[in-house]
């Protein structure tokens, strides 16, 4: 009887500092997988790692497979099993898809919704199929997470909405100019959080960077970091000029840039938004400026309550995200229970066929008196009725999805034919099965 | 069978509704599907009253509404299509609907008289129509970018911020309607003199009325004013973003009221 695992750790577990020293993707996934496989933990088996998690997905023979597991993350990463167990929770069966599919959904995220995380559990899982480690439950329960996690992402509202202050100025900078790669940055200050906003922008090409502090070298040493141009402090008026985005953060005890040098600015560049991030305290900016004809002012408040709100119609969709969730990890279910009625499909096969064997094996020497011809005919026939007599009873049983009316049926062919209990068939996976190893 | 196209851009307007408010690509699929069975079956119903009539249902004010409304459909379904983006759909079939009532109360197809028994009049309808479409689109991309505009400026992100292209895509399809939209509208109004000429000795009362004091007329050449400044705005003093958005709020508006109140009502040298 095959039994389906995950076990792991995760924010929601352990802290930082454990987490970084369990990180699968320094030694890389593949190194993972070789050492489990090594190990023979199970017949199929998948390790997904980011920063906020590490699990193991195993498909074995029995409860033996956790204990295997648990050891492995501690040689593996040479920490004491005392101290990385209670770290751990353990996923069994059913519970494993809903636990994966709440996971690439992002709903056991760190920032529930994040859009990373999908692509992280493709990765694995991708890892893990193109080295052979997966077999039929895991294809199977990964390509339904794959869905789950579309679903969510498509019906509910759980990934919209930046929810980080640099975020919420991308995106409303997206909103405003479309395709970011054309327009020029200009960034005041060369403070923390104007490195943060820099790294950003600079993530998304955009065309050209201008840094300007008003102290030179710790504007140099900015643009060391994102590749930009530095210009000296009284150029900024000029540089205002070429700007689609403009992002001061300087500790300026007073704003900077009046209504008026935004104005003038404005003038100069015809009717090309400007989209001015100010993220100082106190402001850079004075307040004024937004009113200045295509002029988009936003400030640390402005986009502070963005996220908020953003955070807000996050959590209120949760309850559908967490529906969709339920009702996929059913399917997974479903299709999990319905396998157990295949080492009954099996027997049943196999039950016939004896019979079949036996009877030709007693009708030996009366079959030996024909021709090869006619020998072989018969065995041919024989093979066909058993084959016509099966066709429809495997199909019948192939096609429940019920747990209790399999068990039910199970029971009554055991019982009818008297065919020998699951697990002494030795064989109980679907002999339809693509590629598998078993590890 | 008059009634089905109307139903089908009434059902399609439900749908891109649906899409709009919960933006489920299904739905929004399912919209275009509606909408594309809509311009069919009233290309089929125009191309019936083609054999009836012998010639273009082009005549009379409720023909030439159902032919623009074919012809805004056909512009936005090509716009869905190549741009990828639906949420328009909700604002242009809202307007199919209100007008499609027009011609589905009003459908007798006028007979064509004499006076209009010219190539030019096709000629000039249809690039006056499909002039009025254009403008109709790029009406409603700049109402949409002045309702997301104002949203971004008030720090208020909520409905619209959340469905529409950004800013610059808006403006610049707006621009690119507007250029076409001109381009037509030229050749319609020219074409349209041209004729006016070519018929005044006509006894058809409605011949001696085609002057530039005639409203129909007069308003036509306005928006030939209002649309040309915008064209020349954007290019050469770079009138973008909000300003070209509301011009072509309010040149719509305008090629509204010259359509059917003032089709309707005013005209002497337009009522066919």
């Amino acid at each position: 009887m095959v039994k389906l695992f995950a076990v792991g750790l995760s924010h929601r577990t352990a802290p930082v500092e454990f987490r970084e020293r369990v990180d699968f993707g320094r030694g890389g996934i593949e190194a993972a997988l070789d050492t489990l496989a090594k190990r023979n933990v199970g017949r199929e088996i998948t390790v997904l790692s980011t920063c906020n998690r590490a699990e193991v997905y195993v498909v074995a023979d029995g409860d033996g497979a956790i204990e295997q597991v648990t050891s492995f993350f501690a040689d593996y990463h040479d920490v004491p099993a005392n101290e990385i167990t209670p770290h751990l929770y353990v996923h069994r069966d059913a519970d494993v898809a809903r636990h994966l599919f709440r996971v690439a959904a992002g709903l056991d995220s760190l920032v529930v919704g994040e859009p990373q995380i999908l692509g992280q559990v493709k990765t694995a899982y991708t890892a893990a199929s193109d080295g052979q480690f997966t077999g039929t439950v895991l294809n199977r329960l990964f390509h339904l997470a794959f869905a789950a996690g579309k679903r969510v992402r498509s019906e509910t509202g759980l990934g919209e909405g930046a929810v980080s202050v640099s975020y919420a100025a991308i995106a409303l900078a997206k909103k405003i100019f479309g395709d970011l790669r054309r327009l020029h940055v200009l960034i005041l200050g060369s403070g923390e959080m104007a490195k943060l906003t820099a790294i950003h922008l600079r993530a998304q090409n955009v065309r050209q960077m201008t840094i300007a502090s008003r102290t030179r070298a710790a504007a140099e040493r900015l643009a060391a970091h994102v590749p930009a141009m530095v210009v000296d402090w009284n150029e900024v008026h000029s540089a205002l000029e070429r700007a689609d985005i403009l992002v001061t953060a300087t500790g300026a005890p007073s704003t900077i840039l009046s209504r008026d040098d935004i104005a003038r600015a404005m003038r100069t560049r015809r009717e090309r938004a400007l989209f001015v991030i100010d993220i100082a305290v106190p402001r850079d900016v004075d307040p004024e400026a937004g009113s200045v004809d295509q002029v988009f002012l936003y400030n640390i408040d402005d986009l502070q309550a963005i996220v908020r709100e953003n955070l807000a119609r996050r959590s209120a969709e949760l309850e559908r995200a967490d529906a969709i969730v339920a009702s996929e990890a059913a399917k997974f279910a479903a299709w999990l229970q319905s396998r157990d009625i295949i080492p009954t499909v099996v027997a049943l096969r196999e039950r016939f066929e004896a019979i079949r064997r036996a009877e030709l094996e007693r009708l030996r020497p009366r079959l030996n008196a024909l021709p090869p011809d006619a020998r072989a005919q018969v065995d041919h026939i024989t093979r066909l009725i058993v084959e016509k007599l099966l066709l429809s009873p495997t199909e019948q049983l192939k096609a429940i999805n019920d747990n209790s009316l399999a068990a039910t049926y199970s029971d009554a062919l055991n019982r009818l034919f008297s065919l020998p209990s699951p697990g002494e068939t030795g064989e109980d996976d679907d002999p339809s099965d693509g590629k598998r190893k078993r590890p | 069978m008059r009634l089905i196209p109307l139903l089908l851009y009434a059902a399609a307007a439900a749908a891109y509704a649906g899409h709009f408010a919960w933006r489920d690509p299904r739905i929004g699929r399912f919209a275009t599907a509606l909408l594309a069975g809509g311009l069919l079956a009233h290309t089929f119903l125009i191309g019936m009253q083609t054999v009836q009539a012998g010639h273009a249902p082009l005549v009379g004010t409720s023909a030439a509404v159902s032919a623009f409304i074919w012809l805004l459909g056909l512009a936005y379904l090509y716009v869905e299509l190549t741009a990828d983006e639906r949420s328009m759909g909700i604002f242009v079939t809202i307007l199919l609907v209100a007008l499609g009532i027009i011609p589905a109360l009003d459908p007798a197809v006028s007979s064509r008289p004499p006076l209009l028994q010219s190539p030019l009049f096709t000629v000039h309808v249809l690039s006056m129509l499909f002039a009025y479409a254009s403008f109709a689109l790029a009406g409603v991309l700049g109402f949409t970018y002045v309702l997301m505009f104002k949203e971004i400026r008030a720090k208020h992100l909520g409905f619209f911020y959340a469905r529409l292209p950004s800013l610059r895509v808006l403006d610049m399809m707006n621009g690119r309607a507007v250029v076409v939209g001109w381009i037509f509208l030229t050749i319609g109004v020219v074409i349209g003199a041209i004729w006016a000429m070519q018929v005044q000795h006509s006894p058809d009362p409605r011949a001696q009325a085609m002057s530039i004091a005639d409203p129909k007329i007069l308003v036509a050449v306005m928006c030939w004013v209002l649309y040309s400044f915008e064209v020349y705005a954007r290019r050469a003093i770079g009138w973008s973003g909000r300003r070209a958005a509301w011009l072509s709020t309010i040149g719509f508006v305008i090629v509204l009221l010259n359509f059917v109140p003032v089709g309707y009502f005013l005209t002497r040298s337009h009522n066919f």
